[in-house]
């Protein structure tokens, strides 16, 4: 299935455990660094030229070595992913194990999570554009925005189920 | 050519590509996994290595730090100059291939929370401390060991009470390894693993055991190991199937008299061992 960015609710309905998805628009990549300070922006009212809903956040650094997923059961990573979702993040993805209460939280918030292969020279291929949206200072770590074509990934939480049980 | 081109096209290459070894396994796991998703994953991964080859670009965004092992032997000497233009040559190949930014700028507070930020340069991560290793015939042969995050997470060096069963030993391996395996992300794994009488020992083995490791020739020892692990069904990137892991590499040093070991495991992700090595 294709999946075109801002995704709506109704998109994330379609979705169970073991889709395959591909995922086509300007995406969010964020890490251990960048992703609590984002949701702490959001929730106190700020980035109002962050748009969250119906987005994808990519747990990636951003670098000259290129894109791919990191551990998105890092403390500060999952710890966002439900603070996230019901700020409008729809599709979270990286890669790894999520908890129980995780994959809960994403229920409640009509929103899953993907794993996507950490297949950095490939994925080259597939990135139209990339720019910082937040927080430079972080570097490789700062919320940027790609534009991509065709990153394909498995769904491997949604609706409550798991992938990993 | 000089040492310090040497070691750069060295670096580069660890970074970029697998080895003979590992293309073969990856082949053999393929023809073999029956899950559909798991059998992409590992067709992803294999021709990921090649386009990264074939471009001279890494293999995965978290290129590694350098970690760096020397084998002399014979008449060779090891100077002050000959690490310098190893360090130097490591430096080249940061910049050349290009390796993450992510150098830790700051004291030694400021490297602990992050709060100084990053060096924005490639050549800005430092290698490790250089282990060497005294070994047969005239040689001087350096290993470059590029190393991720993720299995550093996963890894563990701990003590086992053998209680003199080597059963014992093995079993507590299975599920420390397993426990990694499950929480890495990145599979298939080589599980590297080294035992001996202290922590520094144990990592120290654990980095030989992936310089020497074979894909193509496992000890009994090893082959159970990765056989017990594949039965959790991980699987490649975690969706199930038959290869949670596609071999361990075991190294055993002197051990203490005593009721302890100390065992050193990584969970060495996809691409890893990512190494190259070149004689000097």
């Amino acid at each position: 299935m294709t999946i075109t960015t801002p995704i709506t609710r109704e998109v994330i309905q379609q979705l169970r455990v073991g889709d395959k998805i591909t995922i086509c628009g300007p995406i969010y990549t964020g890490r251990d660094a960048v992703l609590p300070k984002l949701v702490a922006l959001k929730e106190s009212g700020g980035g109002e030229d962050i748009p969250l809903e119906g987005s994808v956040v990519f747990h990636t650094a951003v670098s000259p070595a290129g894109v791919g997923p990191t551990s998105s059961n890092k403390l500060e990573i999952e710890s966002s992913i439900g603070p996230l979702s019901k700020l409008g993040v729809r599709i979270h993805l990286g890669k790894g194990k999520l908890s129980e209460e995780t994959v809960r939280l994403l229920d409640q918030n009509d929103s899953i999570y993907a794993v996507i292969p950490p297949v950095t020279a490939l994925l080259e291929s597939q990135i139209r554009s990339r720019r910082v949206v937040a927080y430079p200072e972080e570097g490789m770590e700062a919320l940027h925005e790609l534009q991509v074509e065709g990153f394909t990934a498995i769904v491997a939480a949604a609706h409550g189920e798991s992938i990993y049980k | 050519m000089s040492t310090v081109e040497l070691v750069k096209q060295t670096l580069v290459k660890a970074g970029t590509s697998f080895s003979e070894g590992k293309i073969r396994a990856y082949q053999r796991a393929i023809a073999e996994e029956e899950n559909e998703h798991s059998k992409w994953v590992l067709e992803s991964i294999l021709e990921n290595a090649i386009v990264a080859d074939k471009n001279h670009s890494p293999l995965c965004d978290d290129s590694g730090i350098p970690h760096l092992f020397l084998e002399i032997g014979g008449n060779r000497t090891l100077s002050a100059e000959l690490i310098a233009d190893i360090e130097e040559g490591v430096r080249q190949g940061l910049k050349e291939m290009p390796g993450r930014p992510m150098g830790i700028l700051g004291d030694d507070k400021q490297r602990l929370d992050q709060s100084a930020g990053l060096d924005p340069r490639s050549e800005g991560v430092e290698p490790s401390p250089l282990l060497i290793k005294r070994v047969e015939g005239d040689v001087l042969r350096l290993h470059i060991i590029m190393q991720g995050g993720g299995p550093a997470i996963r890894g563990i060096t701990y003590r086992v009470f053998h209680r003199h069963s080597l059963q014992t030993v093995i079993d507590e391996i299975v599920a420390r390894a397993s426990e990694g395996v499950a929480q890495l992300g990145c599979t298939p794994c080589t599980v590297a693993i080294g035992i001996g009488r202290s922590q520094f020992e144990a990592a120290s083995l654990m980095m030989e055991a992936q310089v020497y490791g074979d894909y193509d020739r496992q000890s009994d020892l090893e082959e159970e190991i990765t056989r017990r692990i594949n039965e959790t069904d991980v699987g490649p990137l975690g969706l199930h199937g038959k290869h949670s892991v596609l071999a361990t590499f075991m190294k055993v040093g002197p051990q203490r008299a005593s009721g302890v070991r100390i065992v050193s495991i990584r969970p060495c992700c996809c691409f890893e061992p990512r190494i190259a090595s070149v004689d000097l």
